[in-house]
């Protein structure tokens, strides 16, 4: 009976201990599922920026190569003209946008230009400016033709 | 009572008359302003012209020209235009849009420069640039200097299409095409283009 006491007594401090164990190691070990989606985007975010900062180093690095072999290129003191040369010696304006124009400008300025193709349209070439000078200048002769008329008038009538 | 209402009707009248006068003024600034800009981007497009010149005098290179980047740089000077006997010289700009045709005749984006293989077309306003092809004859000499070369031109035919009309042929031998509204002296729009088609002499 003792025996029979110890077993029971020893019995039920394993099942006790190995439920308290279970109830602290859940409570400690896992987390509440609702932080889950938050951590996993902080961490992906954490990759992200990473990779970003490796890829501005790349890009670092490729600038001071190029700038390096330009450099190299131009102190070069015997070089017979190359395909390097003659685009180094190429007018700014075959490769530089004018000025004054930004992207946006230009992609309404591709949206109103026709371009060439087979059987295309001449472009309308007829601007209004003309039109508006006489237009100016018609108004000012009525103004004008109508002040003199009334002063003449206003005389007239003071004699 | 009528003597107040004839100095009324005098003053509304005198009031109106100055009225027109200012809003006539306005008119002719705006399109003095309009002309005065056009002159400046000439002026500028020239300038541009002569740098590109000299820098390729010193580099003693020609431009690599590939249509794609050209048709990018809209504005730039692209090639020089001599009509000797209408006294026409003008530095050609690359595009057809208003701002273009304001600096000068504008290359149209997709041709060939003047000198390629291709057909070019250059087009310019009626009452500015182009206002002496007015007195274009077939076979009048007409010079391009470009990235590919100094070419003397002959004009071997001229017609008038209708605006709506396809004007325009690709063609795959060198022909150069002047366009501009149609009738030149003419206020008002314009219903019709000429077209002055050119070949290399």
């Amino acid at each position: 009976m003792h025996s029979l006491g110890r077993a029971a007594f020893a019995a039920m401090m394993i099942v006790g201990a190995g439920t308290a164990k279970a109830q602290i190691t859940t409570f400690v070990a896992s987390p509440p599922r609702k932080n889950e989606p938050a951590q996993q985007a902080a961490a992906q975010q954490r990759e992200k920026a990473a990779q970003d900062s490796v890829a501005r180093v790349a890009m670092t690095g490729m600038k001071e190569w190029v700038d390096s072999a330009s450099a190299a290129l131009a102190i070069r003191p015997d070089t017979t003209p190359t395909a390097a040369d003659t685009a180094l010696g190429t007018p700014r304006a075959a490769t530089a946008p004018p000025p004054k124009s930004d992207s946006s400008a230009n992609a309404r300025a591709s949206e109103r230009q026709p371009e060439f193709r087979n059987g295309a349209r001449a472009p309308n070439t007829a601007t209004p400016i003309p039109m508006i000078a006489l237009a100016g200048v018609v108004l000012i002769v009525i103004g004008m033709t109508t002040k003199r008329r009334e002063r003449s008038a206003s005389v007239r009538v003071r004699r | 009572m009528n003597g107040r209402l004839a100095e009324r009707v005098f003053h509304g009248r005198r009031a109106a008359s100055s009225a027109l006068i200012v809003c006539g003024a306005l008119l002719l600034i705006v399109s003095a302003t309009s002309v005065a800009r056009g002159a400046i981007a000439r002026g500028a497009a020239r300038a541009r012209w002569a740098e590109i010149e000299a820098e390729r005098a010193v580099a003693g290179a020609k431009l690599s020209t590939g249509g794609a980047r050209w048709s990018e740089a809209r504005g730039t000077p692209v090639a020089r235009l001599t009509i000797p006997r209408l006294r026409v010289d003008e530095v050609v700009v690359e595009g057809v849009g208003d701002a273009e045709l304001k600096a000068g005749p504008g290359h149209m984006i997709g041709s060939a420069l003047p000198g390629d293989s291709g057909t070019s077309v250059i087009s310019a306003h009626r009452d500015r640039h182009f206002h002496p092809l007015a007195g274009i004859a077939i076979g009048d000499t007409v010079v391009t200097e470009s990235a590919h070369g100094t070419v003397v031109w002959k004009v071997t035919r001229m017609r008038v299409v209708k605006a709506e009309d396809s004007g325009l042929d690709a063609r795959a031998t060198p022909t150069l095409m002047l366009t501009t509204c149609w009738p030149i002296r003419y206020l008002g729009p314009a219903p019709e283009r000429l077209i002055v088609e050119a070949v290399p002499k």
